[in-house]
């Protein structure tokens, strides 16, 4: 059973109350977070607020919601009203937003228990998390190695049970990858199936808000609430069908692909562990095809040149004047002072990104890298098209590697981008994905694998990885943090 | 030697919409600073923009009415640069793909100015500069415009001064803009270069930003040109480059310095999805449009006999002409229509302001009715005048002050009275008209006037006088 | 090849100073990032034109409007404000 369904069959038979829990939720996370720094604010306040509205509906007699009572966290670049929203960065220190983001707004109409906002790489730009104003989120199976990126807060406070799930973000893989580090499972919807509004933005035509939880079922239970049509992004479709019900469908006959391409470069102990799932599928009954996706290896530069470029648009507005931080320095005239409030308040991988963009955007360039990386994305998004009259998903390492020790993250800027070649082609095609553990390395570090599907067949993937997760459990472990349920 | 002027405009017009562009704030203008906004449009982080329909609506309609192409398929583009004005450091605007292309507008010399495209965007928001110190105020931010692109096609002051007023005059008729210049709802960039009379090749040009007064443009037009043809003429360079016009003093003065290099770079905006309009919707908004003021003007010369320059006073302004076109139903001359509007009622309206609003107490059915009563003969022009003048302070009908005697007419007899009396009171007037002095015949014709209070018929009185002293 | 002027001028334009101890570090890790960009130059497949993800159009609002916020609310977040506008004092 999932987190959340255990959670509320609790709170339904009065095993615990929802007050209780959520205490419980608030103490683990004292005791935990000086280690883990997966929270960058904890609002016991507003949880215990939520926690007595629920206590209240259950002695009413009333049936709960779908995700009502479960205590759970939001990455820090969901806008939530009046809760600080930083993205971990210095240049929206102190700042508190005026409204929710969709994905709040919803969570909250069900009464859903925020414990807080969860940590991650500043503005969603990072791999390891460690590019957060806060310092980095630790990984719960060794606390030396880092929890992944972007969405590590999100990605550790789950996995070490201080959350019992979490929202996170994906432009380029920051759901996939942590939880694939982590050991948990995580969901990065198709392109528009969810509302980015309150999403702050890193880079728009790529992000997309999914849910990081410990089972499958509870990422198909957040998935089926949050996607949802919404008049407020122009980018939104909403889903076509929920996936809860379809989760346990036999998979027999279904076609699982392997691209060649995408176990290049992987290490043997990821691509091991991911081709032992493709036989367990296998035995199934699904049928196991290998194929060629060779626009795959555009597939990184294109995904800087066009992140980059929206992200220096995007990040245009942070100057000092109408929120966040201005520059402590004296300074003279307004342009001054806004050079020196974002040069003081963008950490340097962020500089680094708005510096590239500025560039593949600017007089001369354009043409060369922006306009000639959106053809390409033209290119990969037929690619998958083509790929997909063939099979139902498409099975693929998440991460090349497991965790990495903290402060390993290597300095050469390239050499980390090279960290997302796996999930980064599913952003650019606006890709459903979903990684599940898939093993541990010698270490006991866990593994994870995507399986990827079609536009909006979130149901499929998620099918798919049930079904996995049925047949291994093994690979899903708790770690020796937080709540126990 | 002599010199040419070259110009074109891009010219900012601001949409009468409800609500802004990208948001469901309001676009009244004034307010307290800062009270017409929203997450949205101060550009909060994680806001989306989401399209107002009937900006998309109102930019068909300006481009329909300057005889451009309608896109079927048109893109939201954004345009970077970080100034205070701007919440989110771009403006969304187009570029590669606009709502309309390649139209024109014709002017009075038969000139067609070639308009390259229209384009829709948003506003910026208000900054009030105090002793350095910068205000910004977001009331303005996000309010819907169109700016109309040029072609470099005009080549005197008064072609600028024309294509200004035409285009004013034509947004307003389809009603997407009220274009007052002095409260900014229409802007103009100039850009302007010289060359030798005669010669095709184009000059550098000059940019002068954001004008918001038609005196203002002329004059630095103006000055910019006289400025170029002294630089030329003293063997110096014109530099290309963007120019602010000073009214205080008359001159225009560089506008750059380093921190605001422009290098817009430009890309589609991800927060928004294409536009598709089809061709049966452009059709639908063309029926719907009013008829245009240039096509307006001709058809009351052709087909209603009003001179020209009266029918152009007709359709300044679309309330007038609504009125006209009302006021004239029925009648065999409508020229009797446009003499009262533009002699008698333009006397009541003495703003440009009063003429546009045309907010006057007697309905066009009414002088319709008094217009008909003297197109019967059954009262005379000068009643008319001073009955209309009446209607205009009370706004009541014409019967309330004719009477069934004053329609009756005269009887032919009592005329003829009247006139044998005039030619016996005035000798000395009848004697100077056999002598040749046409004129002096008035003097008989006032008597019988004024003895008839007015009613009678002054051609036939004329009529009658002469053959009696011949 | 990036240029110390072409850093400084993206510099300008994204409104960033780079102290001058760190120009040639960040020139040359730019030169890095845009050589691996420059690798989309060498695909030997044909670009194919996008649109946007779903190819989604005429995602439009009603025009009717909505109240707007409480100035308070807006101005709430402003580093410095004053009589109702935000603001940038000259010097500091």
């Amino acid at each position: 059973m999932g987190q959340i369904a255990k959670i509320q069959a609790m709170l339904q038979n009065g095993e615990i109350s929802c007050v209780e829990l959520t205490k419980k939720y608030l103490k683990a996370i004292e005791e935990a977070n000086g280690e883990l720094n997966a929270y960058v604010t904890v609002t016991p306040d507003e949880a215990l607020e939520t926690a007595k509205k629920v206590d209240e509906k259950i002695a009413r007699g009333e049936k709960l919601l779908p995700l009502e009572g479960v205590p759970m966290t939001l990455k820090d670049n969901i806008s939530t009203n009046g809760i600080e929203t930083t993205c971990c960065s210095k240049i929206l220190e102190g700042y508190k937003p005026i409204y929710d983001a969709k994905v709040w707004e919803i969570l909250k109409s069900q009464n859903a228990v925020l414990l807080g906002k969860t940590n991650m790489d500043e503005f969603a730009m990072g791999s390891s998390c460690e590019n957060s104003c806060f310092g980095g989120a630790t990984n719960p199976f060794n606390t030396d190695h880092v929890s992944g990126g972007s969405s590590g807060g999100v990605a550790s406070a789950v996995s070490g049970d201080i959350a019992a799930f979490g929202l996170g973000s994906d432009t380029g893989g920051s759901i996939r990858q942590p939880a694939s580090f982590c050991g948990i499972v995580g969901l990065k919807p198709t392109y528009g199936a969810v509302s980015r509004y309150g999403l702050v933005a890193y880079a728009s035509s790529l992000d997309q808000i999914g849910p990081i939880t410990k089972t499958v079922e509870d990422a198909s239970l957040v998935f089926d609430s949050i996607s949802l049509y919404d008049e407020n992004d122009s980018t939104s479709v909403g889903k076509s069908e929920t996936t809860f019900d379809k989760l346990d469908n036999d998979i027999k006959g279904m076609k699982i692909g392997i691209a060649r391409e995408y176990l290049d470069g992987v290490r043997d102990d990821v691509k091991e562990a991911v081709l032992s799932a493709a036989e367990k599928y296998k035995e199934m009954g699904a049928e196991i095809v290998y194929f060629d996706l060779p626009a795959l290896k555009f597939a990184l530069p294109v995904y800087y040149i066009l992140a980059c470029a929206e992200a220096s648009s995007n990040l245009g507005r942070y100057d000092g004047i109408r929120y966040g931080y201005k520059t402590t320095q004296s300074y003279e005239g307004t342009h001054d002072m806004i050079c020196k409030t974002r040069s003081e308040g963008f950490g340097e991988e962020v500089k680094r990104r708005i510096l590239l963009g500025t560039y593949v955007l600017s007089a001369g360039y354009y043409d060369a890298y922006y306009k000639k990386a959106q053809n390409l994305r033209g290119t990969i998004i037929k690619a998958f098209d083509d790929a997909f009259k063939n099979v139902d998903v498409i099975l693929a390492p998440t991460v090349p590697m497991t965790a990495f020790k903290m402060g390993e993250a290597v300095s050469d800027p390239v050499e980390t981008y090279l960290t997302d070649i796996c999930t980064v082609p599913i952003n650019i095609a606006g890709l459903p994905s979903v990684s599940v553990p898939c093993g541990f390395n010698s270490k006991g570090m866990p593994i994870g694998m995507q399986i990827i599907g079609d536009k909006f067949k979130e149901s499929t993937i998620l099918n798919v990885a049930y079904k996995y997760q049925q047949a291994c459990p093994e690979n899903f472990k708790d770690t020796k943090w937080g709540v126990k349920l | 030697m002599k010199y040419e002027l070259v110009a074109g405009f891009e010219t900012h017009i601001e949409l009468g919409t409800d609500t802004k562009i990208f948001c469901s704030c309001s676009t009244e203008f004034g307010g307290e600073p800062n009270s017409h906004c929203c997450p949205v449009c101060i550009g909060l982080p994680g806001t989306l923009p989401k399209l107002n329909k009937k900006v998309v609506e109102y930019g068909i309609m300006a481009g329909l009415a300057t005889n451009c192409e309608i896109a079927n398929v048109s893109k939201m583009d954004r345009k970077n640069y970080c100034y205070p004005d701007l919440s989110k450091a771009y403006q969304i605007s187009q570029l590669y793909a606009p709502l309309c292309n390649r139209g024109y507008v014709e002017l009075s010399n038969g000139r067609k100015i070639r308009i390259h495209h229209i384009h829709i965007e948003e506003d910026a928001g208000k900054l009030i500069h105090n002793h350095g110190d910068t205000y910004v105020d977001y009331n303005r931010g996000g309010v819907p415009l169109i700016e109309i692109v040029s072609e470099p096609d005009i080549r005197s002051i008064d072609e600028a001064r024309e294509y200004v007023e035409k285009l004013q005059q034509i947004m307003r008729y389809i009603g997407i803009s009220d274009c007052r210049m002095q409260e900014g709802s229409m802007r103009c960039d100039v850009n302007i270069s010289v060359r030798p009379q005669g010669s095709d090749k184009l000059g550098t040009r000059t940019e002068i930003k954001n004008m918001n007064s038609i005196t203002f443009i002329t004059k630095a037009m103006e000055y910019e040109f006289e400025r170029q043809v002294d630089l030329i003429e003293n063997g110096e360079k014109v530099v290309q480059e963007t120019l602010r016009y000073d009214d205080a003093t008359n001159t225009t003065s560089s506008m750059r310095s380093k921190e605001d290099a422009h290098d817009y770079r430009y890309f589609r905006d991800p927060d928004l999805v294409t536009i598709k309009v089809t061709d049966e919707e452009i059709e639908e908004i063309r029926a719907k449009l009013p008829e245009l003021p240039y096509i307006k003007k001709q058809r009351y010369v052709d087909e209603l006999g009003v001179p020209e320059s009266d029918a152009g006073l007709l359709t300044k302004y679309r309330n007038i002409s609504e009125y006209f076109d009302k006021a004239i139903d029925g009648l065999k001359k409508p020229k009797t229509v446009s003499n009262f509007i533009i002699g008698q009622i333009f006397r009541v309206l003495q703003t440009e302001e009063d003429k546009e609003a045309f907010d006057i107490k007697t309905t066009p059915q009414q002088l319709n009715q008094l217009c008909k009563l003297l197109e019967d003969g059954k009262i005379q022009n000068n009643l008319a005048k001073s009955t209309l003048d009446k209607m205009l302070e009370t706004g009541k009908d014409c019967t309330e002050y004719i009477s069934e005697e004053d329609m009756a007419g005269l009887d032919d007899s009592f005329v003829d009275e009247l006139c044998k009396q005039a030619i016996e009171a005035n000798p000395k007037a009848v004697q100077q008209y056999k002598e040749g002095k046409e004129k002096a015949i008035m003097a008989c014709m006032g008597f019988v006037m004024k003895n008839s209070k007015g009613k009678a018929n002054a051609q036939e009185v004329l009529e009658k006088i002469k053959s009696m002293i011949s | 090849m990036i240029t110390r002027e072409d850093v400084e001028n993206i510099a300008l334009l994204s409104k960033l100073f780079v102290p001058e101890d760190e120009m040639d570090n960040l020139t040359q890790s730019m030169q890095e990032i845009v050589s691996f960009a420059d690798t989309i130059n060498n695909a030997d497949v044909e670009g194919v034109e996008f649109d946007n993800i779903n190819n989604l159009s005429n995602a439009l609002r009603e025009d009717v409007v909505k109240p707007s916020m409480p100035k308070e609310e807006i101005l709430k977040n402003a580093p410095e404000q004053a009589e109702d506008h935000f603001l940038v004092r000259k010097h500091s």
